[in-house]
């Protein structure tokens, strides 16, 4: 089975059937995307401008990255899963997509960045750990990350603006969060 | 509404953001990471206040470590999003979330500035400092869910009449 076909059955299956059918799974989707990547982004800058040398120099790297991991690993957990989705409602355009290949290609950059990192330059993070920046090697996977995460965005932005949708947004829609509905219709007619 | 958002669709610098292709992704990319760097500003001011990070730091260095970041990233964001509706008035000025993230936002702003202002210029050095109120640890988790809506309510702008139905001011035309 090629990787083709395995892309044309995601998307044939009951999971992707059901984000094309679904009114509301996209938008909530996304934006919960949108959230994830917010988390993960900004946690990692943290983290990434203390290599650099920039604020919060004066805590340990150890210290300062510690605190954050949890919450950029679920995030990014949270980014994937809500990714996947997206990808199941329109599997075959997404895999045709240059920027998402792109994207695919930026994310397993940033695995390797984060691996040689964690593998080489932390075995010697007792004798650095108190340094601002920190030494070469640090800044340089650092700095890599930084530019890596942005472009990750910007090509997650781009495949918007050139996949082009593939489904048809089913006609009989209408509100249907009953309990909310007095309070919103009551703020529409404000408006 | 729509006659203001038809008016500016058709003015210069308007038409300039919309016939440049890449204009809108860009200024939207900018926008996102500026989120992260915004929204994580929060979240880490937020937490200290909650007592689950940075409680080797003082409060006041937290502070000041983290509110030029917030302020700096919300005017890129200001920015950006001003231009962004430029671009695209009628889909964004027509959206009903567009509406309700301003009003969120104006709130949002606001509890930041009040915040910033109640904080004595001793709170910010005296050291690690007693313990929050209850209240001041609602606000944080208020802030926190608040930032949260806006960032939602950014995102459905592309889908109002999914998200809101007959509510979206896009139906009525």
């Amino acid at each position: 089975m090629d990787l083709a076909s395995i892309v044309e059955s995601i998307e044939a299956s009951g999971l992707g059937e059901w984000m094309r059918g679904s009114v509301k799974a996209m938008p909530v989707v996304e934006a919960i995307h949108v959230m994830a990547i917010a988390l993960v982004f900004g946690t990692i800058l943290i983290v990434d401008l203390r290599l650099l040398g920039f604020p919060s120099t004066r805590r340990a790297f150890t210290r300062v990255s510690a605190e954050l991991l949890g919450l950029t690993w679920a995030a990014f957990v949270v980014a994937a899963i809500t990714g996947t989705l997206m990808f199941t409602a329109n599997a075959t355009t997404y895999f045709d997509n240059t920027p998402f290949r792109f994207k695919m290609l930026a994310l397993l950059l940033a695995g390797v960045n984060m691996a040689v990192f964690e593998l080489v330059t932390v075995r010697t993070v007792a004798q650095w750990d108190r340094d601002a920046p920190a030494p070469l090697a640090g800044r340089m996977a650092g700095a890599f990350s930084i530019v890596i995460w942005i472009s990750v965005i910007f090509l997650g932005r781009w495949i918007g603006f050139t996949k082009g949708y593939d489904f048809e947004i089913p006609e009989d829609i209408d509100f249907d969060f009953g309990f909310l509905e007095t309070g919103l219709r009551f703020l529409h007619a404000a408006l | 509404m729509l006659d203001f958002a038809e008016w500016l669709q058709a003015t210069s610098v308007s038409v300039t953001i919309q016939s440049v292709g890449w204009v809108i992704p860009f200024l939207q990319s900018v926008h996102i990471l500026m989120i992260g760097v915004v929204f994580v500003s929060i979240l880490m001011i937020s937490l200290r206040i909650l007592g689950r990070m940075l409680m080797d730091e003082p409060f006041g260095r937290v502070w000041s470590r983290f509110a030029p970041w917030m302020w700096s990233g919300l005017v890129v964001m200001t920015l950006t999003g001003v231009l962004l509706v430029l671009g695209e008035p009628v889909r964004e000025l027509m959206s009903l979330s567009f509406w309700i993230k301003m009003a969120l936002l104006a709130v949002g702003i606001a509890s930041v500035v009040v915040f910033g202002r109640s904080l004595e210029p001793a709170a910010l050095t005296a050291g690690y400092g007693p313990e929050f109120s209850t209240a001041t640890k609602s606000v944080a988790i208020a802030e926190v869910v608040l930032w949260l809506a806006i960032i939602f309510l950014g995102r459905a702008i592309a889908y109002d009449v999914e998200v809101w139905g007959s509510l979206s001011p896009a139906l009525r035309g």
